[in-house]
This record gives structure tokens, C-alpha cells and sequence, in this order.
């Protein structure tokens, strides 16, 4: 089992290290490399693991994929923790928490949009997890009473099926304003914002670039050319590498960029701004293992190693952002093209966002 | 001769059911084939009702040779031992069923059915289903609905065999009654030796798929062929009287009854 | 004197086990399904805050009418459309003999075995915008995101089991009454028309009634292949997925029950009713004496519509098999060994746990419906239509809300049973029980009153009526069960995201995340050794029940 992860990783790894190699080319303006890692003193985040707590039992994690499987078995050979790993997306553990009333069947959260991180604090369902090298994670991706942090930053683009595309012959958006063209009409796909937390963060994103009137505008035009709203994160993508739609709004990460290997679809960075959105961290409240979950914590941001490890998993540079004081790791983009966005309307404004979405997709769906 | 079975054939794999038989029935008699269970008349009146081909041999009625028409289309119906009412279907509606097949008006179809289930006694049930009336009447809506479509030759599968003695022995008469009112030719198979006897204008009694004697009852009971033939009738014991030309009551003293 | 009192003894231990038996089953039926009903029930009249409030009824009204009636729309479409593949498969089985009846029931039990979401995908490839049917051979360009794929595809994928039930009247018609048809001048179509249909009326009836409540409760589907449409179960996944909102989903789940528990009693009055009508037939035969070819335009549509149905079987379980060896790069597929590569190093535990609980869940529910069906039909308990209809409640849900339901009831002490296996197994056995249920009571039916009346009348208590007569004679309904609740069990979807503990994890989980990453290849795979494990154990069983019964004739 281990073997396979191994061997997968590499291979995932080369195939990540190939489609980077295409997607600088094609956003090679913008892709100046931030040489800035100026903060050498990285020992001070390691201080924490000198009072490993004496930890036992079992840790049981909902995460967004079981390919952290490596990161999780480095953390039992140092602890002696066994950890069990079940795949859930967000919105399914906060259903879950939700109806188990105050008695959560996992002790770790790890991964997913961070707007459900959000309601759930809200709720009242995370512990708080106060530690030392907390301090040196970036303010604007944790949350300010130690309640959730981010793992990573998901961004969102375009994938576009070529084939689809010449056969339709339609030009490549390259910005979101583009994708309001009437010749892409029931070719373009995107997730329903309350299920996927990526294309929630257009829609939040967009509305606090372009200002509430603009921006709903935008998307009242974007409904008349989105074929359907998926109820499910991954069906974009899915339905742009089978053929079924030519342009998909989707999360651009590793698992996308290593699709360039097999299929023949593109990625487009869209240039007027990269909406993205946090993964998050937490610890859950009244957890049988809270101690080993709040370590596991702890564990993680402390040390550089375990993060660098991560972003081998992720195939991800974001945690540079995220930990700046973090050696051994470049970010592979410039921050500069992501999108201005207030996280604190992330939460606050989700179910207001949402309903509207609502209302101005059912419009549609009644038009039929 | 109206009906004619000449060296009728069957076997089922292996196992000889009916062999070589032959016999022949006038317009309007009722002929009663009696035997023990296995013997072959089941298969006999299958046979010539078309539900079974013959191995070998000839079925003719009325100068015709039916022995490749299939069931639907034979001038010939059936009464079943199970009867084969049609439960989804009020009593009138199931005597009524083989006249959708004849090019008959539906008044004209309603008014014969009634007609006719008033012949066997059940005018106040035709709109009852099949489920709400009991076995007797079951018995007779299966009679009228085999008569009503006029056949040439009817066939009756132990019709009686689900009744109890005493219902037994009036169907026994109504039917007598009723085929000589319609001058109907049946064919009527049995086990039931005082069944045959009342009701056959003919008794052919067979034995392992042979026709072992084949004459009138009288004639029968007087000069059985043989041993076996004297031995299933329980004749030794027999005690009957005489009213006009019909057999009244068969007295039996047999001990095995028991 | 001594052995009368003995006799008296063992008499009242007898009643009292009876009375235990039926009080454990009621205890267990009002635990884990009237329990977690009125948890939602609860939830549902909740505002959140543990305030009382209408406000989700009120909200759901308003705005979710549409999606009710979409669900109705939707439901009944499929459930006619369903019942005329059942219906016209069915006849074609019971009138074909030999290879042909071999290979046609072969595949209905390949295709009970439904795993979730592959089949959808396999819709979508075959019959997609740029489907291999569609698109590449036929040059179509439709598009089956739309409630019409919807309805096409619960048509499809309801049929299997509906058919195996239909065989099982037309194998039972009364021989007599096709005979009598046809010796008063009826031909086949006459036949056809006039008695094989109508006596099959109470089995079409249900497949009807069991098929329409089935596709208010389906989300799979209109989740992936509905595109904009929705219907109430898609949108309380919706609710539950993205906006996790309990109260709003809690009360789309009662409003959902409204079609759903209408429809169950008018099948309760038809089923009432139907019962008189197979008072009458006693006689048996194997196959049914009709030559379809002879039928005229009837026969033609119902061998057309047969092979139609099968030919899309065929193609789609094909599809799924073919997908877990195919590879494409660049839009062209080539042959790789590389996902079953894949699938041998998934670690073997999954897959021997999701067998031992498909096995528990088969026995178990399979007893546990004998059970149920005998003190329910037979026995007319006190409140038995009330027990009846209860237990089929988690039938009309959809599966999400079931597991939600029990995560609501189970999540406190005394009651404390998230995160155990028995969570699981009890989820799985009684959102079963409702089909299983049924499968019993069809096959009680068909004993005599007068086997049980004699057993009493020998002196035999009711326990021993039970355990010589009732259980004895449920042996063909057993293998039904086993094999319906082993396959359910093997492929449940729904509930058990929610319920399922991280450290035990089952087959269909993997085939989950398989789908939600998009590696079809790998979620085919996992869906086609699903499929043989199936067969295979319930081939074991019909083997074993098959040279029991044996062993008892002879």
C-alpha cells in the first residue's frame, strides 16, 4: 500500500512537473517568480516539539482525499497514533456534525472550503488550538481566534476541452468577462457554489471585486451560458475531459494539471483575477482524541518538513503564503494575480450569497 | 360414424401412454372412458381435444380430420377438472368469452349467455365473480361455458372430482339431462365406476394406455372381457334396479372403501 | 398426569417466546425506524436554536413545490415506463425456454446488482452529449441532462427486480385458464389480451406503486445525470451537501412522504383486493404456453421492447466492465492492465468486511422479515397495518436522510451507536426490511392456511406453527431475500457516507471516492468485482438451499 502511494506520488509528481512547464508558457507575463524568502530563521517554529504530550489512541480524520495517507503515517511513526482517513467533502461533514449534536464521530478536519470552516465555528462545532508557532502563519488565512487554519490555497480557472472547442470553433476565454459571450451558450460548466467551496469563492470573489450590482449582473449574464450547475465538486472537470462540456469552471490543482497528460484539454489562468479560497484545518469540539487532533495541529505547522511533505501531496507551493517564514519551498505564482478578497465576508455572507444563486439559478431551471 | 379415433399413439419419452387406440361415437352420445388414474384417458381426451399431438393415428369428427387443427380452432371444448374459470372475469363474462371468437352481436351474445345460465340453475349470479360462488357453481358455469359456443363434441375432464357426494350425484343427472336436451356428443373421462355407469350412453374402459372393453354399460356390466374389467367394476357386488331406461342408483358393497 | 403438566409447561414457554419474539421484533422496528423518524420529524419543526417553528414547512412550500412536483412528474413516468420493460421482459422470459431463458435470467440477476453512481456513468458514456451511442455511432447531438434522462435511466435500472417478481406471477398463472381460453377459440394475442395481462394485474399494480415510490426516494440519478432539473430528493441532497441545513432538508424528507405513503395504501387496498383473484388458481407450470411471434403487434412490441431492454443492458454493463481496462489518452482508448493493477494492491480488508457485513445484513434481515412478514400477514397483530406501514418507511426515503436520521437517534447515551459497525448493519437491514418484507409476505401467501391449522390442531403451539410450518415453507422466499439484501447491502449508497466509521471502511466507499475523484477506470473496476462477488455469493447460496432442499425430498 505504501509502495503504490509512492509510486504514485512520483509519477504524480512528474506529470505535475510537466503540466507546470505548460502552464508557465502559457501565463508566462504574469508568472514572475517570488524569489522573497528573505525569513531564515525557522527554528523558532520547531520550539514546539520539544513537549510532545504524551498521546495514545486512535485519530480519526475527515479529509477531502485519502491521498494524505503519507503525511498521516509520518505523524503516527513520531507519535505513536494510529490514524483512520475517510474521504468526506465539506459540506457532508457539516451536515454530519450538525446532526450529531455536539458529539463528532472524527477528531480532525483536514481539507475543504473554507466557508464551511466558517459555519462551523459559527456553530460553535471547533476547538480552539493555541500554539506557539502559530504566530508565524499569515493572518489573513487563519482564523483569528485559532479556531481553523489553512492547509493550502485552492485557485480557480478554466479547463477547456480543445477538441470540443475547434469543433465548435470557439476562442479561448481568457478572462471571466469573456466567458459572458454568447457563442460559448450551454457549453460551460460550473458546480453549484453551495456545494463546491472553489466556485463559491467566484462568486464571493467576483461580488467583492466588481462591487454587489456588477457583479450579480455578471452572473445573471454567465447563467444563460452555463449548461447546469453539478451538484458535485469534481463533476466540472469530469465532464470537460469526457467530452461532455468545452469549458469547465473548476479548482486547479495538481490532480487538474496532471489531466494535461492524458487528455486534450487546456487550463486557462483567466487574466482579470484568480479567485481563490483556503483549505482548511480544524479541530473538532468534544472529540474523543482532541489532544491528538490539536497536536496533530501543532505537529503540522511547527515543523517545516511535515509542511514541505504536504506540498509534495498537494502539489501545491501555496503553504509558502500561508507559513512565510517557511525555507525549502517557493510560491509558484504571484500572489499578485489572485483576487483581492476579504475573507471575512467569506462566512458572513455565504448564506445570503447563497440564497440569491438560488433564486437566479431556479429562474432558469424554470425556463425550461 | 360421428366421432372416429383411429390407432391413436402416445408416449411421453420412455413411457408408453396410450397404445394403438381406436374407437367410434354416434352423433349425440355420451361416451365415458374409465380407468384407474394413469391409465391413459386423460391423455386420450387431450389428445382430442388438441392439446396434445398423437405419436400416431387419426382423430375424425363429423367426417373431419381434425388431428392437426389446434385447440382454438377445433369444434371441440373442454371441461376442465380444475374448471379454468377465468377469476379476473364475473360469471357472465366467463360464459360469454367463447362467443367473442364468433361473429355474434353483443346483445344478442349477453341474451344467449343468460339463456344459458339459466339451463344450469345460476341466472342470479352473473354478475358475480368467481371467487364469490361455490364449487357446484363453478362446476356449472364451466358447463355453460363450454356448451354456449355450440361445439360439435364436448369434453369433460372429471368434472365432478372436486365435488362432494351428494352435489356429485345431482350434477350427475343435470348433465344427463342437459346433454339430451341439446343432443350434445360428450366425452366424459372417470375413475368413478357408478359415475360411468349412470351418466355413459358408451363406456370404454382402459388399462395401461390399452382400450381393454369397449360396449354399452349394460352390456358391459352384463359380459365383462375379462377378469380385470369385472374386477374394477366391483361387479360381484353389484346391486342396481331398473326405472324406465335409465339407471337410478348403483348400490356398492365394496370393503375397501372403507 | 406428570406428562400433561409437562405438556402444559412447554405449552406456555412456547407462548411466552412467542409473545418475546414478536415484542423484539415491534421493540426493534419502533428503535430503528419510528425512532429516527421522529428525530427528523423533530428536527424538521426545529428553528435551529431548539425553539419550535414552522418556518421550514412554510420555506419548503414556497419554494420547493416545483421539485414535488418534478418528483411526481418524474415518478410517475418512470414507473410506467419501467412497468412496461418489467411487463414486456417478463412474458418474453416465461414464454422462451432453454439458452435464450437461461442467458435473459442471467442477466436480470447480473443487473440486480446495481452498483451506485457506475451506472449513471455508464448512461453518460454510452449515451452523453458525446456518448458511444449517441454521438459516435448514430451523430446525434442530445443532451440527457434533462429530467427525460432521468426517467429513461430509473426506467432502466428499476426493471430487474420488478421483472423477477412478474415471472414469479406468470410462472404461477393457473394452466387451467390459459387452456380453457384457447379451447374456446381465443388466440395467442386473444390470450394475451384477455388472461395473461389481467392476471397479471395485481403484479403490475405493484411494480407500478413500488417503482414510483422508488423514484421519489432516488437522488443518485437526478444528481448526476438531471442537470438544471431537480426533483425533492436531489434538492435535499442539496440541502444536506451544501447547505447543510437539517431543519429545511428534515422537512422536504415529510413532504416527500406524502406521495410516497399514498401511494403505499393504495397498494395496501389493491394488494387486498388482487389477493381473492389468486384464490383460484392452484395449478403450476414452468413455462408459460404462448407463442409470442402469433401475438400479433402485441407480441412484436413485447419482443421488441424486451430485447431493447436487454441490448441496453447488455451495453451498459459491458461499458462498465470495458471501462475499468480501458485507457484514454488524447481521445484514444487503448487496452491497459494498469487500474487492475491498481485494484489488487487496495487493501483486501475493505472488501472481506463489506462481505461479512453483507452477510450479517442478508441473515440477519432475511430471518428478521420471515419474522416480520408472518406476525404482520398471518397473526394480524393488534396495529399490524400501523407496524406495516411504518417499516416501510425507510423505503420512501431517500438514503441520505435515513442516515442522517439515524445519526440524530443514535448520537447520545443510552443510545450512543455512532461510529459502531452495529449503526451500519442496522441502517442497512431495516432500509432493506420494506423490500424484503414484501418478498416474504408474496411467498406466504402462497401457504396454506390449512398446513398451519393442522400443525395447532396436532398440538403444536404458535412457536412450534412457526418453526415446523412458516420457516420451512419461506425456503424459496429465503433465497430471494438473502440474494436481494446481500446485493443492497454490497452496493448501498447514501446512508452510509454519514454512518460509516473512518477505521471501517466498505467497498462502495472506495467506489465513492473512485467516482469523486473522476477515476471511472478505477470505479468501474471496483463496480465489476462488486458484481462478481455478488454473483458469486449468491450463487454459493443457491447452491447450498438448493442441495438442502434436496436433501430433505429425497
Amino acid at each position: 500500500m505504501k509502495k503504490l502511494t509512492a509510486l504514485l506520488l512520483v509519477l504524480a509528481m512528474v506529470f505535475a512537473l510537466a503540466a507546470c512547464g505548460t502552464t508557465t508558457d502559457n501565463n508566462s507575463g504574469n508568472n514572475a517568480v517570488n524569489n522573497t524568502a528573505d525569513n531564515t530563521n525557522d527554528t523558532a517554529g520547531n520550539e514546539g516539539e520539544n513537549e510532545t504530550p504524551s498521546l495514545s489512541g486512535t485519530m480519526k480524520v475527515v479529509a477531502t482525499s485519502e491521498s494524505y495517507v503519507t503525511l498521516f503515517d509520518k505523524f503516527t511513526e513520531e507519535t505513536g497514533v494510529t490514524v483512520e482517513l475517510l474521504s468526506m467533502s465539506s459540506g457532508e461533514v457539516l451536515s454530519k456534525l450538525r446532526a450529531e449534536g455536539g458529539t463528532p464521530s472524527a477528531d480532525l478536519w483536514f481539507g475543504g472550503g473554507i466557508d464551511a470552516f466558517m459555519s462551523a465555528k459559527e456553530d460553535g462545532l471547533l476547538e480552539q488550538v493555541n500554539f506557539d508557532a502559530s504566530a508565524d502563519l499569515a493572518a489573513e488565512y487563519k482564523d483569528s481566534e485559532n479556531y481553523w487554519f489553512s492547509k493550502g490555497i485552492t485557485i480557480v480557472g478554466f479547463l477547456l476541452n480543445n477538441t470540443l472547442m475547434n469543433e465548435l470553433s470557439l476562442t479561448a476565454p481568457a478572462s471571466w468577462s469573456d466567458l459572458l459571450d454568447e457563442s460559448y451558450a450551454g457549453e460551460i460548466i460550473m458546480s453549484n457554489p453551495a456545494v463546491s467551496g472553489t466556485n463559491y469563492a467566484v462568486v464571493n470573489a467576483l461580488l467583492q471585486t466588481m462591487g454587489e450590482e456588477e457583479g450579480w449582473n455578471y452572473f445573471n449574464g454567465l447563467n444563460s451560458n452555463i449548461a447546469y450547475y453539478a451538484k458535485r465538486g469534481s463533476d466540472p472537470s469530469n465532464k470537460v475531459i469526457s467530452d461532455e462540456y468545452a469549458i469547465g469552471i473548476t479548482y486547479i490543482d495538481g490532480t487538474i494539471e496532471a489531466l494535461l497528460e492524458d487528455y486534450d484539454v487546456t487550463i486557462v489562468y483567466p487574466e482579470d483575477g484568480i479567485p481563490w479560497v483556503p483549505e482548511g484545518v480544524a479541530v473538532f469540539k468534544n472529540a474523543e482524541n482532541v489532544d491528538a487532533a490539536k497536536y496533530f495541529v501543532e505537529w503540522l505547522f511547527s515543523n517545516d518538513e511535515n509542511l514541505q511533505l504536504l506540498a509534495e501531496i498537494d502539489q501545491k507551493t501555496s503553504v509558502k503564503a500561508i507559513k512565510p517564514t517557511m525555507e525549502g519551498i517557493e510560491l509558484g505564482y504571484d500572489t499578485g494575480i489572485l483576487m483581492t478578497e476579504d475573507l471575512s465576508l467569506f462566512g458572513s455572507e455565504r448564506e445570503n450569497i447563497l440564497a440569491q444563486f438560488e433564486t437566479l439559478m431556479g429562474d432558469k431551471a424554470a425556463d425550461e | 360414424m360421428y366421432l372416429e379415433l383411429s390407432h391413436l399413439k402416445k408416449s411421453f419419452g420412455e413411457k408408453t401412454v396410450v397404445r394403438d387406440l381406436s374407437l367410434s361415437l354416434e352423433r349425440g352420445e355420451l361416451l365415458c372412458i374409465l380407468g384407474s388414474s394413469g391409465c391413459g384417458k386423460t391423455t386420450t381426451l387431450n389428445m382430442i381435444g388438441g392439446f396434445l399431438a398423437p405419436d400416431g393415428g387419426r382423430v375424425l369428427l363429423d367426417g373431419e380430420d381434425i388431428t392437426a387443427i389446434p385447440p382454438e380452432r377445433r369444434p371441440v371444448t373442454t371441461v376442465f377438472q380444475s374448471y379454468g374459470l377465468f377469476p379476473h372475469m364475473t360469471v357472465l363474462q366467463n360464459v360469454l368469452y367463447g362467443l367473442k371468437f364468433q361473429r355474434i352481436r353483443r346483445g344478442e351474445a349477453r341474451e344467449k349467455g343468460l339463456r344459458y345460465l339459466d339451463m344450469v340453475g345460476l341466472s342470479d349470479y352473473a354478475g358475480a365473480y368467481i371467487h364469490e360462488i361455490s364449487g357446484g357453481q363453478q362446476q356449472r358455469v364451466a358447463l355453460a361455458r363450454a356448451l354456449i359456443v355450440e361445439p360439435k363434441l364436448c369434453l369433460l375432464d372429471e368434472p365432478f372430482s372436486n365435488l362432494d357426494a351428494a352435489l356429485r350425484t345431482r350434477m350427475r343427472q343435470e348433465l344427463k339431462t342437459l346433454q339430451r336436451e341439446l343432443g350434445m356428443t360428450m366425452v366424459f373421462v372417470t375413475h368413478d365406476q357408478e359415475e360411468a355407469l349412470i351418466l355413459a350412453d358408451r363406456m370404454a374402459i382402459m388399462e395401461e394406455g390399452r382400450l381393454v372393453q369397449y360396449d354399452s354399460p349394460l352390456a358391459i356390466y352384463h359380459h365383462p372381457a375379462n377378469a380385470f374389467v369385472a374386477d374394477f367394476l366391483g361387479l360381484e357386488d353389484l346391486e342396481w334396479r331398473r326405472d324406465g331406461a335409465l339407471l337410478k342408483v348403483i348400490r356398492r358393497d365394496t370393503k375397501e372403501e372403507a | 398426569m406428570d406428562k400433561k403438566s409437562g405438556g402444559l409447561l412447554r405449552c406456555r414457554l412456547g407462548t411466552a417466546a412467542d409473545r418475546l419474539i414478536l415484542l423484539l421484533l415491534l421493540g426493534a422496528v419502533c428503535l430503528f425506524v419510528l425512532w429516527p423518524m421522529a428525530c427528523i420529524l423533530l428536527r424538521s419543526l426545529g428553528d435551529g436554536e431548539g425553539g419550535f417553528s414552522l418556518a421550514a414547512y412554510t420555506e419548503v412550500w414556497q419554494r420547493y413545490r416545483g421539485n414535488l412536483w418534478n418528483s411526481v412528474f418524474v415518478g410517475v413516468l418512470s414507473s410506467l415506463l419501467c412497468t412496461l420493460f418489467s411487463t414486456a421482459a417478463a412474458i418474453f422470459i416465461a414464454t422462451r425456454k432453454g439458452w435464450v431463458k437461461a442467458v435473459c435470467m442471467a442477466l436480470l440477476l447480473i443487473t440486480m446488482v446495481s452498483p451506485p453512481f457506475v451506472s449513471s456513468l455508464a448512461y453518460i458514456q454510452l449515451y452523453g452529449r458525446r456518448g458511444w451511442i449517441t454521438y459516435r455511432l448514430l451523430g446525434l447531438s442530445w443532451d440527457p441532462y434533462n429530467c427525460w434522462g432521468v426517467i429513461w435511466m430509473q426506467s432502466i435500472s428499476f426493471v430487474p427486480l420488478n421483472a423477477l417478481l412478474l415471472i414469479g406471477i406468470l410462472t404461477k398463472l393457473d394452466t387451467g385458464s390459459l387452456q380453457a381460453a384457447r379451447d374456446l377459440g381465443a388466440k395467442p394475442a386473444a390470450i394475451l389480451r384477455d388472461i395473461v395481462l389481467p392476471l397479471m394485474g395485481p403484479g403490475i399494480l405493484v411494480s407500478l406503486l413500488l417503482s414510483f415510490i422508488r423514484s421519489l426516494a432516488d437522488y443518485g440519478t437526478p444528481v448526476i445525470i438531471g442537470g438544471r432539473f431537480s426533483t425533492i430528493a436531489s434538492e435535499i441532497y442539496l440541502q444536506l451537501v451544501g447547505y447543510s441545513d437539517l431543519e429545511k432538508s428534515s422537512a422536504m424528507n415529510m413532504f416527500l412522504l406524502l406521495p410516497a405513503i399514498a401511494a403505499f395504501f393504495l397498494y395496501r387496498y389493491l394488494m387486498g383486493r388482487s389477493d381473492k383473484l389468486a384464490e383460484g388458481s392452484r395449478s403450476r407450470q414452468g413455462r408459460l404456453e404462448l407463442s409470442l411471434s402469433r401475438c400479433g403487434a402485441a407480441g412484436i412490441i413485447i419482443i421488441a421492447v424486451s430485447l431493447l431492454f436487454f441490448l441496453m443492458m447488455v451495453l451498459q454493463y459491458g461499458c462498465i466492465f470495458l471501462s475499468g481496462f480501458l485507457k484514454s489518452t488524447k481521445g484514444v482508448y487503448s487496452f491497459t492492465l494498469r487500474n487492475w493493477e491498481e485494484l489488487w494492491r487496495l487493501d483486501t480488508a475493505t472488501m472481506v468486511r463489506s462481505v461479512v457485513y453483507a452477510l450479517i445484513v442478508s441473515l440477519a434481515g432475511t430471518l428478521f422479515a420471515m419474522l416480520f412478514a408472518y406476525y404482520m400477514e398471518r397473526r394480524k397483530v393488534p396495529f399490524h397495518s400501523f407496524f406495516d406501514c411504518l417499516a416501510t418507511l425507510p423505503y420512501m426515503l431517500p438514503g441520505t436522510c435515513f442516515g442522517i436520521g439515524y445519526i440524530l437517534a443514535f448520537n447520545h447515551e443510552p443510545l450512543k451507536l455512532t461510529g459502531t459497525a452495529v449503526i451500519v448493519l442496522a441502517n442497512m437491514l431495516f432500509k432493506q426490511l420494506p423490500t424484503a418484507t414484501k418478498i416474504c409476505s408474496a411467498s406466504l401467501t402462497q401457504v396454506p392456511l390449512a398446513l398451519e391449522r393442522s400443525a395447532r390442531d396436532l398440538g403444536g403451539g404458535q412457536l412450534a406453527v412457526l418453526r415446523d410450518v412458516i420457516l420451512p415453507s419461506l425456503r424459496p422466499a429465503f433465497l430471494s431475500c438473502f440474494v436481494y439484501n446481500f446485493s443492497s447491502s454490497m452496493t448501498t449508497a447514501g446512508a452510509i457516507i454519514f454512518l460509516i466509521n473512518p477505521g471501517k471502511k466498505l467497498a462502495v466507499f472506495k467506489l465513492f471516492d473512485a467516482v469523486y475523484t473522476g477515476d471511472y477506470a478505477v470505479a468501474s473496476l471496483i463496480a465489476s468485482v462488486i458484481i462478481v462477488i455478488v454473483l458469486a455469493v449468491e450463487g454459493l447460496a443457491y447452491l447450498i438451499t438448493w442441495k438442502g432442499g434436496k436433501r430433505r425430498v429425497s
